[in-house]
């Protein structure tokens, strides 16, 4: 007899996903719905997150929200589940790179790409464990940072900045919220295959890829290398990991 | 565009710049300073550049007629 066993199964779960109208966004809300999970896709690209909810196998809606403006968050996530049922968890995909030296960073350039990739994270984590969004039992909070929060590169100071910041706030939450039988927990991609590289590598020279594959013991990754490994923490199965970041990265900063 | 040839001076560590001046012939010309030209373009101009476009202006001048070529 076949045995039902599946620790991974994201059955009778709803997430709330930012960044889902593209890149690893897409590929993590396409993955949770094909292991059975409810999805909310937050993004400021409305015609891409309508393209990703073409590509779930299960009920999802769409979320139209601009991260950057923090106050607007909580409201317009309590409509969003007042429509939709309460959360399980969150993923914080969205974010934004910001590649330049230090002699041409700005305060303003910071700020920005602070206010998406981190601060959002934090209002997204307060939203999260309010009564009306929680939906209790058991609770998981995936950050997405990056191997340049766990290494250094150069002209990339804002970037890792707001990426470095992501790992403290997973551990600090995961000591708060382990009360509330909420896991924090952080995924640091590598290089993956997306938009955001492509435009990132425009500003390098012509064997910038086969750089970028040598860093790479495994090569340059695919989106759903992150989304299987996020969908990993926001299951059961890993019910007693909180406060990890998860270096998921082809080997990157094994060496 | 009044400001161009002060904010280039600075990326190329440099007083002050003319339009014939080659990029490559600066001291600090390296990859760092064609990001930090990109990062300069997109800012105060919104232009995206790539660093092969900013290697193939060759000078000064040559870069301030690519980034107003591709000002909307």
């Amino acid at each position: 007899m076949k045995s039902n066993f599946n620790p991974f199964t994201l059955e009778g779960k709803n997430f709330l996903i930012t960044g889902a109208a593209s890149g690893i966004g897409r590929a993590t809300s396409i993955i949770l719905s094909k292991l059975g999970a409810k999805l909310i896709l937050a993004d400021i690209n409305q015609e891409g997150l309508v393209s990703t909810i073409k590509c779930c196998d299960s009920e999802a809606i769409s979320l139209q929200i601009d991260l950057s403006d923090a106050a607007s968050i909580k409201d317009k996530i309590f409509k969003a589940v007042s429509e939709f049922g309460k959360l399980h968890g969150i993923v914080h995909v969205a974010g934004k790179s910001y590649i330049a030296p230090l002699k041409s960073v700005t305060e303003e350039k910071c700020r920005e790409v602070y206010s998406l990739n981190t601060y959002a994270a934090i209002e997204l984590a307060k939203t999260f464990i309010n009564r009306n969004v929680y939906a209790g039992e058991r609770g998981s909070i995936v950050f997405i940072s990056s191997v340049y929060g766990v290494v250094g590169s150069a002209a990339n100071v804002a970037y890792a900045m707001s990426k470095s910041a992501l790992h403290g706030i997973t551990k600090s939450l995961a000591i708060e919220l382990a009360g509330k039988n909420i896991r924090v927990n952080c995924v640091a991609p590598g290089f993956v295959k997306t938009n955001m590289m492509d435009s990132a590598s425009s500003m390098f020279d012509s064997n910038y890829a086969e750089t970028l594959n040598k860093l790479h013991p495994l090569g340059v990754g695919e989106p759903e290398d992150i989304a299987f490994s996020i969908a990993y923490l926001l299951s059961d199965a890993a019910k007693w990991v909180t406060g990890a970041i998860l270096n998921v990265d082809g080997g990157f900063t094994a060496q | 565009m009044e400001k161009f040839n002060a904010n280039i001076a600075e990326i190329l560590e440099v007083d002050k710049v003319e339009m014939d001046d080659e990029l490559s012939s600066f001291e600090c010309w390296d990859s760092l300073t064609i990001l930090s030209i990109i990062a300069l373009s997109g800012e105060n101009y919104n232009v995206t550049l790539s660093a092969a476009e900013v290697n193939n202006a060759k000078t000064v001048g040559g870069l301030k007629e690519l980034i107003k070529s591709k000002m909307k």
